[in-house]
């Protein structure tokens, strides 16, 4: 029942069994997962699943109303999750980068967004500040922003949503972080700088090996440039595997329901899209058993009582669904 | 023939560029420059582009909320700019627009109730039970359970949130609604329950959008009338139908190369 990265062996990254409460409520419960180098993991689930809450516990960046409350961090075979602050600060300058979910308000609104990105290079750059200011402008380039000398030296309300967005990604992406986790960073932008965007992470992930979290609601985004996806609901990891396998044949009936739910470029237009009915639950009242049973169409009584654990169904693709047989045939 | 609920001719918007230690005004960009477009009741026109092409502009300047540099705003076939205080106040009631972010539209201290009648008060429409019935009517159209009405934000998922916005934003029985990346930010399965709100709202209600949005398969999905925007320019504007089968344009082109594939 673990999410294994394509070399194991030796993951950048890997959590183990991580739980993350807030105020006694498990938000994250009992997590596992590996990150290879050089490998995309995307992590996809509907609003509140505790999905940014996973990313932030394994950078240790968690809010005040947030504690890890179990689990193993580790990051390039050492134990991150009991460093001081000290120590975990100096990592995150040099190994790790997080684009937030919340460009505008990640930005601060009175510094110059080049002046932001030059920060991000810090002081492990020993260069000139004529060369700091060449690389921001060479990154809002790579980012898709015309102009840099005139941006770098704008405010962020001056900036579209999209290009906030795009400064966040330069600032991450310019030192060359060996793990990036990533939370909806293409959520604000276009297709095409999308596209942009996305391709400069995996020339990042080609040059420097580096892993990837990606957190997305866009099943595109996944297809295209996740080599692996875990499908999260509730503060649980459901379904996880290869992509090219969870989208051809999902194994969970949250999974295949999600995929329905997406407007096609072929479908048929200005009608209603199959929707899942219900919302996620809140977290203070988890169901029992199976947290996705009172949704499912698929549940019988043992999914009310008793939980199903995350177990492989075919090498490298794990499920938690007692009836994972039946999707193929009644959910389609 | 009816005549369009908002008409927008050749518009502009231009912000200044300063530089220098005097702050000088050194150049423009041209966020917004030559857009024209009929939005006809109970349709939806959706504006496509580039990230910084001028959309969310073009959306606020249709909402009197952005000062055009140029151009015309009609509305119900008036000018915007010829129209009286209480014309304008008028305006107001008719047009509505919807963010991304639910979580910053709505105060964190008002319970829901109170959010979706607040532009009730505002206008001073109706008495305190009037208005409290009214949320509720609102709370059932779209989609939330009574037990809703004394909740507060955050005490609400993201795509529950945003149900409260779209809500309080059909308070004042609006025309038209302009939705600004109104569902960008929700995951799929929530986009779809409010992707079909909103078709549902349009057929009862004959609600008429401005769908501002960079997801070409919703956009296809909701769109009677689409208009590509690049740098500002409307670069190619026609049926949806066309632009998905006879694209013209070569960005247009490009963007429909660019949707990732499932
Ligand atoms: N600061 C906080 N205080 C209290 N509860 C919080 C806080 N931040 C998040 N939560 C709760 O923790 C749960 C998980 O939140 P998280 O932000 O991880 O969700 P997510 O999967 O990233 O959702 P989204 O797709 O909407 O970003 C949610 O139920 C949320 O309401
Ligand atoms: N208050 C402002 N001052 C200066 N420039 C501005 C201001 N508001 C917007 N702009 C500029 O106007 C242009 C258009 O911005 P707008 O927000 O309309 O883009 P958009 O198409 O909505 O982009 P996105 O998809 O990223 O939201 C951008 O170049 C932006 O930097
Ligand atoms: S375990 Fe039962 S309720 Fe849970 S997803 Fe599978 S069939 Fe549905
Ligand atoms: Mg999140
Ligand atoms: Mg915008």
């Amino acid at each position: 029942m673990i999410v294994e990265g394509r070399g194991t062996a030796d993951p950048v990254l890997s959590c183990t069994d991580l739980r993350i409460e807030i105020g006694g409520n498990p938000v994250v419960d009992g997590t596992t997962l590996a990150i290879a180098a050089g490998e995309t993991l995307a992590l996809v689930g509907e609003s509140g699943c505790g999905k940014s809450m996973t990313a932030l516990g394994l950078i240790r960046l968690l809010p005040d109303a947030a504690r890890q409350s179990g689990g193993q961090i580790t990051l390039e075979g050492a134990r991150i999750d009991k460093l001081s602050e000290r120590q975990m600060n100096r990592l995150r300058g040099d190994r790790l980068a997080m684009i937030f979910q919340e460009p505008v308000a990640s930005l601060d609104p009175l510094m110059p967004v080049g002046r932001q990105i030059a920060e991000a290079l810090g002081r492990a750059s020993e260069t000139s500040s004529t060369d700091v200011d060449a690389r921001v402008q060479d990154m809002l380039v790579r980012v898709g922003i015309d102009r840099p000398e005139v941006r770098a030296r704008q405010y962020p309300f001056q900036l579209s949503g999209g290009m906030c967005q795009r400064v966040m990604i330069a600032m991450a992406m310019i030192r060359r972080p060996m793990l990036l986790i990533a939370d909806e960073p293409t959520t604000a932008l276009d297709v095409t700088i999308q596209k942009q965007i996305l391709d400069l992470m995996s020339d990042l992930r080609r040059e420097t090996g580096s892993a990837v979290l990606l957190i997305t609601h866009d099943m595109g985004v996944v297809s295209e440039s996740a080599d692996r996806v875990a499908v999260m609901y509730a503060g649980r990891i459901v379904e996880a595997g290869a992509v090219t396998q969870v989208f051809a044949e999902p194994r969970h009936p949250y999974t295949a329901m999600l995929l329905r739910t997406i407007p096609r470029l072929d479908g048929p237009r200005k009608v209603a899209l199959p929707a899942i009915s219900g919302a996620v639950p809140d977290i203070r009242d988890w169901p029992q058993g199976c947290r996705f049973h009172p949704r499912c169409p698929l549940a019988t009584d043992r999914c009310r009582i008793e939980a199903p654990p995350l177990a492989q169904v075919e090498p490298g693709h794990d499920t938690a669904c007692w009836h994972h047989d039946r999707i193929a045939t009644e959910l389609t | 023939m009816t005549p369009p609920i908002v008409s927008v001719r050749d518009l502009k918007v231009h912000f200044p560029i300063r530089s220098g230690l005097l702050g000088r005004v050194t150049d423009h960009v041209r966020a917004v420059d030559g857009v024209s477009f009929d939005l006809m009741p109970g349709k939806t026109v959706a504006i496509v582009g580039e990230s910084g092409s001028g959309k969310s502009t073009t959306g606020y300047a249709v909402m009197g909320m952005q000062e055009p540099t140029a151009g015309q705003i009609l509305i119900d076939g008036r000018d915007r700019t010829q129209m009286s205080a209480n014309e304008r106040m008028a305006t107001m009631r008719r047009l509505q627009i919807v963010f991304q972010d639910p979580a910053s539209a709505l105060n964190p201290r008002m319970s829901a109730a109170e959010s979706i009648s607040e532009p009730l008060q505002i206008h001073r429409i109706g008495t305190a039970r009037d208005r409290r019935e009214r949320a509720m009517e609102l709370l059932d159209l779209v989609g939330l359970p009574h037990s809703a009405a004394g909740k507060l934000p955050r005490e609400f998922s993201g795509g529950q949130k945003q149900r409260i916005v779209i809500a309080r934003a059909l308070a004042l029985e609006p025309q038209a609604v302009i939705c600004d990346e109104a569902v960008s930010a929700l995951d799929v399965s929530i986009q779809s329950q409010i992707l079909n709100l909103l078709l549902d709202l349009q057929s009862r209600l004959g609600l008429a959008y401005i769908f501002i949005s960079h997801d070409l398969s919703v956009v296809r999905h909701i769109a009677d009338h689409i208009l590509v925007m690049q740098a500002g320019k409307v670069v190619e504007q026609a049926a949806t139908d066309e632009i998905f089968n006879a694209p013209k344009d070569t960005y247009t082109r490009q963007l429909l190369e660019a949707v990732p594939k499932l």
